[in-house]
């Protein structure tokens, strides 16, 4: 008997098979019938966009625009400033009673009119900007518009088919000129491609349809790339193949409504490959070729050896006219029928399809020398699609997770410090940072093994501390009031940093003119509790075997939950004009270590800004924060 | 037969449902055994068998025709097989631990007489869910611990000890059949 080991004995079922039971195949195939499900992905990644996109603009113009608001803020709109005896240029009457001096409290509206006027000036501006740009799109529009509106002004105006037809137009006469106004036409046509600009009639409806499909849209980054590289050519060529991509296209040229039998489409070529071309329906086309918007490479081709102008119709106006007269007698091969013929063989055949058939009849239809040009065109443009698909398969495979690790779920807390990077003061005095606790929960989706995005829920503090604030408390001043220090009229009386009227604070420059025991110094702590939801996308920079660092950037939404002012650490009420929805801007770093399994420990050092936590005071909005958390992958 | 081969892979490219059948016939029995020795029980091959199928119909046009298409299909079998057994890890049974104990176990060798291959999938079918993937990918699908801690995502000495221990039990296993003794 022989001797073996496991391994050896276990090597017998190495190849071990069985016949599965029939049903499996019928359940596959139901399975395989079954519509694909939309991919997450797409909704997230639209989500993040959408929030970035919100989030920047405002961002952009508030970096723009804010630094001179929030200083001259400082001055006018955070104080009721008490200026010394004649001193200000505008007198005010209030009347102390106990000192008998007269003060005059400034109110500096004029400034901040002046600064409002100002920031009108510079969003009018930037509204002039905006505007041009608006205008310059509206223009592309209607050019687009009318491109697509001439293309299509010879289509019946019941032709509500939603497949569409490419036809090419070949002239034999096309001068210089023609050829010019095509390629104009032409590059409008790419235009209207990429695009993909809405239209509003039917029929344009129609032609754009054409260019929807999944399957084209993948094409149009092959024609994009193959546009920069194989010159100008084939820059119309990208575009008429990307127009003859489509599967609707395929199913016309086959469908018995508007495709020519392959009979007459054969007699037909074999006609274009005589070169019968008659110059009365080039006429026409060239009389107004704004109305084709795409063109050939190999009409481009052909047009260098033969003088000729190919033009490829982007609708099926061209092909419908002289379908409906070739109806009645489609036996009869008469010069507009054979046209229409090529301009079908030249879309079949351009497609990206390569259907095999339409190729060999392509080039029994053109000479031996087109043939072999258009052979070697079409070899590139395969070429470049393989080239194409299989560095983004590579890249897609490479970048796959997964699955059982698409998401993780992680709890945080860490520390946060407010800064403030723009030297703001408040009633002269320096706003410091102030340091608070931080806590959350945090979701995340890979979408592959660099990108994520990631949402959650996080308790959060922003805060600001003064020192050395000069106050007047009306409760210890048993004779003082506040509105003996102040303007009567009302518009001039403004609340200062909390909306509690015991306490009047003072700026520095005002502080001296008052008697000393009655003024008082403290130290404010003005903080406000946010619950917000952070919206990130991160991005994997290194990913070792058991750690990972990653860049986070995103933008977030905070609720205010809590207000609080506090002097000497005795709270004294609320921030004046909090905002009740905050948000902002996150960029972070995860360092992130895999501790056990799929659970991992990480530190992230953060940098908040927030955009409009107060609207009348100078506040904190940077923040720095240091995180620490675990998350599990699952 | 490599060139009905191409086409029929070809005509799955296209979504063709004759092609689809025809790479179902060829390769169903080999792949419908590995998941038979890969899962637990029937039932739960049965459904790995039909996503991965589906999964591989899906993803045939990232097939080159380079290599083998079976080692490709296999591929897509294994990766399934081990995303489903992963999601069934709730098993109290998962020893992640490497133990340097069990590093290096005697290789006894068996006096053996012929034993049916089915009862030889049983023993494997077995064996705990990670103890059975680990014999699996090492064994019949001669993976190295490297290949295999990075595709569990384990240490290699836990793949290691994953290995020894699932010899183990199925040494003790053909042991008490009488048919074999400790030479």
């Amino acid at each position: 008997m022989k001797k073996q080991n496991i391994e050896e004995i276990f090597s017998s079922i190495e190849h071990f098979s069985s016949v599965p039971p029939p049903e499996l195949w019928g359940q596959i195939e139901e399975k395989l019938n079954q519509p694909k499900k939309s991919k997450k992905a797409i909704i997230w990644w639209t989500a993040a966009a959408c929030l970035l996109a919100g989030l920047m603009v405002p961002t952009v113009l508030h970096f723009n625009s804010g630094a001179d608001i929030n200083t001259l803020n400082t001055n006018s709109t955070n104080t009721v400033v008490l200026e010394e005896k004649n001193s200000g240029a505008v007198k005010n009457n209030s009347t102390n009673k106990n000192t008998g001096t007269e003060s005059n409290a400034v109110q500096e509206n004029t400034n901040k009119q002046i600064v409002n006027s100002e920031n009108d000036k510079t969003k009018n501006i930037d509204k002039e900007a905006i505007d041009k740009k608006v205008i310059d799109k509206k223009v592309i529009e209607v050019q687009n518009t009318e491109t697509a509106t001439a293309t299509l002004e010879n289509s019946p105006e019941k032709n509500n088919t939603t497949k569409v037809q490419n036809t090419t137009i070949i002239s034999n006469t096309a001068t210089r000129t023609a050829h010019s106004e095509t390629k104009k036409a032409t590059n409008r046509a790419v235009f209207l491609d990429i695009k993909q600009t809405e239209t509003h009639s039917p029929n344009q409806a129609v032609a754009v349809k054409a260019n929807t499909s999944k399957k084209e849209n993948n094409f149009n980054d092959v024609s994009k790339q193959q546009m920069t590289t194989v010159e100008k050519n084939n820059l119309n060529q990208a575009v008429a193949e990307q127009n003859f991509t489509s599967k609707a296209t395929d199913k016309v040229a086959t469908s018995s409504k508007n495709s020519i039998s392959k009979k007459e489409k054969e007699l037909l070529d074999k006609a274009v490959a005589e070169n019968t071309f008659k110059t009365k329906k080039q006429k026409s086309f060239n009389a107004s070729p704004e109305k084709s918007i795409s063109g050939s490479v190999v009409g481009e081709k052909l047009n260098a050896k033969n003088n000729t102008t190919f033009a490829l119709n982007n609708s099926n106006s061209v092909l419908k006219e002289n379908e409906n007269q070739n109806k009645q007698d489609q036996k009869e091969i008469n010069p507009n029928f054979n046209t229409i013929a090529l301009e079908k063989s030249i879309a079949d055949n351009n497609s990206v399809n390569n259907n095999s058939k339409n190729t060999s009849k392509f080039g029994d239809a053109l000479s031996k020398q087109d043939s072999v040009q258009l052979a070697e065109l079409q070899n590139l443009e395969k070429g470049i699609i393989v080239a194409e698909v299989t560095k983004e398969e590579k890249e897609k495979e490479d970048k796959a997770v997964p699955k059982s690790e698409k998401w993780d779920l992680g709890v945080f807390a860490g520390v946060a410090n407010s800064e403030n990077y723009k030297n703001e003061k408040t009633l002269g005095n320096v706003n410091d940072s102030k340091q608070s606790n931080s806590y959350g929960v945090k979701t995340r989706y890979k979408i592959n093994k660099k990108w994520a995005v990631g949402s959650g829920l996080k308790f959060n503090e922003l805060g600001q501390s003064i020192a050395n604030v000069a106050y007047m408390s009306t409760k210890s001043e048993a004779t003082f009031t506040q509105s003996d220090y102040l303007n009567q009229s009302a518009s001039a009386v403004k609340p200062h940093i909390a909306n509690n009227s015991n306490y009047v604070f003072l700026s520095n420059n005002t502080k001296n003119s008052f008697k000393s025991n009655n003024i008082q110094t403290g130290n404010v702590n003005q903080s406000l509790k946010y619950i917000e939801m952070p919206l990130e996308v991160s991005y994997a920079v290194l990913t070792l075997n058991k750690a990972s660092v990653s860049l986070n950037t995103g933008g977030f939404v905070g609720k205010l939950v809590s207000n609080n002012v506090s002097l000497n650490g005795t709270s004294i009420g609320e921030n004046i004009d909090a905002n009740d929805f905050v948000y902002g801007s996150v960029l972070s770093s995860t360092v992130q270590y895999r501790v056990y399994k799929k659970t991992n420990v990480f530190v992230e050092p953060a940098m908040n800004y927030y955009v409009n936590p107060l609207n009348n005071q100078s506040f904190n909005q940077f923040q720095w924060g240091l995180n620490f958390g675990l998350n599990v992958s699952f | 037969m490599k060139d009905d081969l191409e086409i029929y892979i070809r005509q799955c490219m296209q979504n063709d449902r004759a092609g689809q059948l025809k790479i179902y016939q060829l390769f169903s029995p080999v792949l419908y055994g590995i998941c038979l020795k890969y899962m637990k029980n029937e039932d739960d091959a049965k459904d790995v068998f039909q996503e991965a199928f589906v999964i591989a119909y899906q993803k045939i046009n990232q097939y080159k025709f380079e290599g083998s298409f079976e080692g490709w299909l296999k591929r897509i079998f294994i990766n399934k097989l081990i995303e489903t057994l992963n999601k069934k890890k709730k098993e109290s049974f998962f020893l992640d631990v490497f133990d340097p104990d069990t590093d290096y176990v005697a290789e006894e060798e068996l006096e053996i007489m012929p034993v049916e291959q089915e009862k030889l999938l049983e023993y494997i079918r077995d064996l705990p869910d990670q103890y059975r993937m680990v014999f699996n990918l090492y064994v019949f699908e001669k993976m190295k611990h490297k290949e295999i801690s990075e595709l569990l995502n384990i240490s290699e000495g836990t793949s290691k000890s994953n290995l020894n221990r699932a010899k183990r039990i199925l040494q003790k296993r053909i042991l008490s059949i009488k048919n074999f003794k400790i030479a």
